[in-house]
């Protein structure tokens, strides 16, 4: 191993941790935007997936 | 990782997070379709049952709009039924003004006669007063020449009864003579002839007794009412006048008019004026006889 190529490992773990948190962002944006849909459907039609 | 992976990570967030936001800004925004469902449902119901009113009440009138027309066909007909006899009335009405309308040009006639007629006897009844005052005022005038031949007999009568007496008085004389002719004469046996007159007898004219006898009341006139033709004169019950008695008014030796006694006071007499030749006036004589 060496310096160079720990340096490198590193700034692959890093740059994985952010993608990561990326993904984490756009699901946890996706899941807000499901949850929103589905209390707006049962507040407004008492029903989430079944036609009214 | 690759770089690919990288990429397509990035692209499929930035896409995640663009599409999440359409998406919550259409859900934001979006209608309430159920309240507007309620709504419009609601709506609905109430303009059901507005058309279900409307359309009871439409139903009510256009009964009542069959009951009144019925009523109005059956008044129609009673008055139909009015009209036909109103017409057979006005009919007969005509009759009996055609009728009538010839019984009032009868009666006309009739009444245009019974004018002219009356007319007539108006004219003979003038006359016929006319001829009356002529004849009362004739009557008048022989009852004056009456009453003067009256005074003329009673006259002649008194002096008939002279005469009488002294014939009488000239037969007591006559028969003396005669007793004391057969006393001179008896002795020498003769007896005196029958005297002849020299004026021939004549039958005697014997007087009417008069009937009855004149009271002769008179006086004056003391008022007139030539409106009323009624007048009174001065004398009354103290003088013996009556009700009913009837008093000759003279100016002179003219004849005025007759007053005929309807009240009498004690001195003073109310009567009625008739006859009238002449206005009588205050100061006039009135008398029961002329």
């Amino acid at each position: 191993m060496s310096p160079d190529g720990q340096s490198r490992g590193v700034k692959a773990a890093t740059s994985n941790n952010l993608y990561t948190i990326i993904l984490a962002l756009a699901f946890f944006a996706v899941l807000a935007t499901v949850a929103l849909v589905a209390y707006k459907c049962y507040t407004q039609y008492g029903t989430i997936l079944k036609i009214p | 990782m690759n770089t690919l992976t990288k990429i397509l990570i990035v692209l499929l967030t930035l896409s995640s997070i663009f599409l999440c936001g359409i998406v919550v800004t259409y859900v934001a925004n979006a209608d309430n379709y159920r309240q507007k469902y309620n709504d419009l449902r609601a709506d609905k119901d109430s303009l059901s049952k507005k058309v279900e009113d409307f359309t009871k009440q439409v139903n009510e009138k256009i009964e009542q709009k069959r009951q009144l027309e019925d009523k109005l066909n059956s008044e129609i007909t009673s008055l139909k039924g009015e009209i036909g006899e109103l017409q057979t009335n006005l009919d007969n009405a005509e009759r009996e003004k055609a009728a009538l309308l010839q019984k009032v040009n009868s009666w006309t006639s009739i009444t245009k006669d019974f004018y002219q007629t009356t007319d007539k006897q108006g004219q003979l009844l003038k006359n016929t007063l006319d001829e009356l005052n002529k004849v009362q005022a004739e009557q008048i005038r022989q009852r004056k020449e009456l009453n003067e031949t009256t005074a003329t007999l009673v006259e002649k009568m008194a002096i008939i009864e002279t005469l009488e007496s002294e014939n009488k008085r000239i037969l007591e004389e006559k028969a003396e003579l005669q007793k004391r002719l057969d006393e001179f004469l008896q002795p020498v046996g003769k007896i005196a002839a029958e005297p002849v007159p020299v004026t021939p007898r004549e039958d005697i004219a014997r007087p009417a007794v008069p009937g009855a006898r004149d009271i002769a009341l008179q006086g004056l006139v003391t008022a007139v009412d030539l409106k009323n033709s009624i007048a009174s004169i001065s004398i009354g019950t103290a003088d013996g006048v009556k009700e009913g008695m009837r008093f000759h008014v003279t100016r002179g030796d003219e004849f005025l008019c007759d007053i005929l006694i309807i009240d009498v006071d004690t001195e003073e007499a109310v009567g009625v004026l008739e006859l009238v030749q002449q206005q009588p006036k205050v100061g006039d004589n009135v008398s029961t006889n002329l």
